[in-house]
C-alpha cells in the first residue's frame, strides 16, 4: 500500500476521505464512504470490486468528472474541490487521460483528429507539435496507417486503441481506465493490457484501471479492492499470497 | 485557440448532418427573402405614391399672408431659399398665376395660367419631361396646355387659342406643347405661360410673385424647412405639403406599420424555427459535447460551438435569402405592375445582417443547455 513517504518519484494524487452520496433523504445512496489512499507518479494499479461497489464513482471523482459530497482529490498538492469549474476542466485536460469501456470517439472527426483533440482543447501545443505528437502516439499504438479513416469505420479493438492514443496525447500524468476491455475479446484484452504496461514502463505514465476481473487486476502492481463503497483492501500484487 | 476549435467543431457538426443544416439555412433564406421582398414592395410602393402625389408639385410654398396679394422675392428671401442645403438644386420656381377663360363658341372652360421661367417650372413640374406632344417652350405669346384640355377642345401643338383674361383683357397664344402631369384635373384646368403674362395682367413689379414654389431633396423635411423659414421671414406665409395631405400621411404611416409588423412576425417565425432546430441539434450532440467536456473543453467554448453553428447558418441562410429575393423580384417584374420595384442595397444589407443576428440570438437555448451539461451525465449513461 502506497503512502506519501514511499513514492519513489513523488506523490501524484491523494484521495482524502472521498465521500459520495447520490440522491437525498430516503432515496439517498452512499456510493463511496470516506475513502483515503495515496497514488504515486508512474504507478500501475487496478481498482476491483463487484458491480455497484463504487469503482466507477471513485474513478469519476478522481477524473474530476464528478464532485465529491465530502473529502477531496488532491493532485500535486492542489485540492480540486477548492478550484473553479474552469480550473478543474484545465487540470483534466493537462493531467488526466481517460479510457472508457465505450470508446467515446467523435464520429464527426477522423482518427487523427480524435487523437489530436485533447491537445487542441488544452491549447498548450503549437500546431506542428500536435501533428508530430499525434503521429507518434498513433505509431506507438500500432495504428499509424489509420489516421485519415473515420473513427466509425474501425473495428472494436482498433477503436479502443484510438481511444488509448487519445488518452495519451497530452502526455498525462495519469490514465484513468474504466473497464477498458469490457467490450473486447480475450486476444484484444491481452493486447490492451500489454500496451498499458509497455506505455507505463516507457513513459512513466501512471495507470489506474477499473475492472471486475481479478486475473486482469493481478497483472498490475497494486490492487485497491472496494466493497460497498469502502476500500477493503489496498495491496501490492507482489505481496499477495498464492 | 479554443475559438478556432469551437468553430472547427461547429463546422464538423453541421457537415455531419447536411440535410438538417440545409433545412435550417433554407428556413432562414425563406424568411429573409420574404422580409426583403415585402419590405422592397412597400418601400417602392410608398416612393411611387409619394412621387405621384408630390413629385410634380411644390413641397414648400412661400406666399403672401392674404393669398391675392403678391409676395416680394427679396434678396434676403432668395439668399435663404437658394442657399438652404435641404432644397433640391434647380427646384425653386417663383410663379405668378391668373385665371383665364377659354371658349370655342360652343363650349368654354376656365384655365389657370401659371406663369414663370420654363427652367424654374421644370424644377417643380418637370414639364419638359412630361410633354407628350410638340415641345416645351414658354416664350412670348406661347402656351402649354394639358392633355385633357387638348382632347376636350381638340387643340394641338401649333394651334392658336384666344383667352379672356382678368380685367377685360384678352390674349392670343400659340400652343407649343401638350403636357401630361398625371392628374387629369390639373391637365384640364391648368396651363403654363411666360411669367410676363400674369405680371402684365396683374400689374405687379418684377420681384412680385404669387408664390415661390420649392421642392426638397427629402420631402419629409418640409415641416422643419417651413418652420425655419417662417421664423426668418416675417410677414409671409410658408405652407408645406405634409400639413395639407394629412390623410395620405396617415395612410403611408399605417402601411409602414403593417409592413414592419409582417417583417417582425416573419423574423419571429424564423427565430423560433432556428431555435427549435438548434435545440434538437444540441440534444443530438449531447454525447459528443459530454466527451469533449470530459477531455477538458470548458463551458464557454462548448457553448460557442452552437453560437458559431448559428452564425454559419445565419450567414449562409441570409446570403441565400438575398439571392432568393432577387429571383422573386425578377419573377415579379415579369408581370405587369403599376409601379416598378427596386431593392435598396442598404435595406438588403440590413435585412441580411438582421438574419444573422436573429440566427445567433436563436442559439441562446442550445448554448445554455450545452454550457450546463455535466460530462458525468454522458459518461454514466454510456
Amino acid at each position: 500500500m502506497a503512502d506519501a513517504s514511499n513514492c519513489d518519484f513523488g506523490t501524484l494524487l491523494v484521495a482524502d476521505r472521498l465521500d459520495k452520496v447520490y440522491g437525498e433523504g430516503d432515496a439517498a445512496t452512499h456510493a463511496l464512504k470516506e475513502m483515503s489512499f495515496t497514488f504515486c507518479e508512474g504507478e500501475f494499479a487496478a481498482i476491483i470490486g463487484q458491480s455497484g461497489s463504487g469503482k466507477s464513482t471513485l474513478l469519476n471523482l478522481l477524473g474530476l468528472l464528478d464532485t465529491p459530497t465530502g473529502g477531496s482529490a488532491i493532485y500535486h498538492g492542489t485540492d480540486t474541490t477548492k478550484i473553479s469549474k474552469l480550473e478543474r476542466a484545465t487540470l483534466r485536460a493537462q493531467l488526466i487521460g481517460f479510457v472508457f469501456q465505450f470508446h467515446y470517439l467523435l464520429p464527426e472527426f477522423s482518427v487523427f483528429e480524435n487523437v489530436a483533440m485533447p491537445a487542441m482543447i488544452a491549447g498548450t501545443m503549437p500546431a506542428d507539435e500536435i501533428q508530430a505528437r499525434a503521429t507518434e502516439t498513433l505509431s506507438m499504438l500500432g495504428i499509424e496507417g489509420m489516421g485519415k479513416k473515420n473513427a466509425n469505420s474501425l473495428s472494436g479493438g482498433q477503436k479502443q486503441r484510438v481511444a488509448i492514443a487519445r488518452a495519451l496525447m497530452n502526455k498525462p500524468s495519469i490514465v484513468l481506465a474504466d473497464e477498458p476491455t469490457g467490450n473486447l475479446d480475450t486476444v484484444n484484452t491481452n493486447l490492451v493490457y500489454d500496451l498499458f504496461r509497455e506505455i507505463n514502463k516507457e513513459t512513466h505514465t501512471a495507470f489506474l484501471i477499473v475492472t471486475h476481473d481479478r486475473s486482469i487486476a493481478e497483472r498490475t502492481d497494486r490492487i485497491l479492492e472496494i466493497t460497498d463503497g469502502v476500500l477493503v483492501q489496498d495491496v501490492a500484487t507482489r505481496d499477495m499470497v498464492g | 485557440m479554443t475559438r478556432v476549435l469551437s468553430l472547427r467543431i461547429a463546422w464538423r457538426f453541421l457537415r455531419s448532418s447536411p440535410g438538417q443544416s440545409a433545412l435550417i439555412a433554407c428556413g432562414i433564406a425563406v424568411g429573409i427573402a420574404t422580409q426583403i421582398f415585402v419590405g422592397s414592395i412597400i418601400i417602392s410602393l410608398q416612393a411611387n405614391l409619394l412621387n405621384t402625389t408630390i413629385g410634380s408639385s411644390p413641397q414648400v410654398t412661400i406666399q403672401a399672408i392674404k393669398e391675392s396679394d403678391p409676395v416680394r422675392f427679396t434678396p434676403k428671401m432668395k439668399d435663404l431659399v437658394y442657399n438652404d442645403p435641404r432644397v433640391k438644386p434647380g427646384s425653386v420656381a417663383p410663379v405668378r398665376s391668373v385665371p383665364a377663360l377659354f371658349s370655342n363658341g360652343t363650349d368654354s372652360s376656365t384655365l389657370g395660367l401659371i406663369g414663370g421661367e420654363l427652367k424654374d417650372l421644370d424644377g417643380i413640374y418637370k414639364i419638359s419631361d412630361k410633354t407628350i406632344e410638340g415641345k416645351a417652350s414658354l416664350g412670348n405669346g406661347e402656351i402649354m396646355v394639358g392633355k385633357e384640355f387638348s382632347q376636350k377642345f381638340n387643340i394641338h401643338a401649333g394651334d392658336s387659342v384666344a383667352l379672356a383674361l382678368q380685367g377685360g383683357q384678352s390674349g392670343t397664344f400659340t400652343v407649343t406643347g401638350v403636357f401630361d402631369l398625371g392628374s387629369s384635373q390639373f391637365n384640364a384646368r391648368q396651363a403654363f405661360v411666360s411669367g410676363k403674362v400674369p405680371q402684365s395682367v396683374l400689374g405687379w413689379a418684377n420681384d412680385q410673385y404669387q408664390a415661390i414654389d420649392v421642392q426638397l431633396i427629402k420631402p419629409y423635411d418640409s415641416k422643419a424647412v417651413a418652420a425655419s423659414w417662417s421664423s426668418q421671414l416675417p410677414g409671409v406665409s410658408v405652407v408645406e405639403w405634409q400639413s395639407q395631405n394629412a390623410s395620405l400621411l396617415a395612410g403611408l404611416t399605417a402601411q409602414s406599420a403593417s409592413s414592419y409588423m409582417i417583417q417582425g412576425f416573419v423574423l419571429v417565425a424564423v427565430a423560433l424555427g432556428i431555435a427549435s432546430t438548434l435545440a434538437i441539434a444540441a440534444v443530438q450532440k449531447t454525447r459528443q459535447i459530454g466527451i469533449l467536456k470530459a477531455m477538458g473543453l470548458a463551458d464557454r467554448p462548448s457553448g460557442r460551438i452552437f453560437l458559431y453553428q448559428a452564425a454559419i447558418l445565419g450567414v449562409a441562410g441570409s446570403t441565400l435569402g438575398v439571392i432568393f429575393s432577387f429571383a422573386i423580384l425578377a419573377l415579379f417584374s415579369l408581370s405587369p405592375a403599376p409601379f416598378s420595384i427596386s431593392m435598396d442595397p442598404k435595406f438588403v444589407a440590413v435585412s441580411a445582417c438582421i438574419g444573422v443576428v436573429v440566427a445567433m440570438l436563436s442559439s441562446i437555448v442550445p448554448i445554455r443547455r450545452t454550457s450546463k451539461l455535466d460530462p458525468i451525465e454522458v459518461i454514466q449513461n454510456g
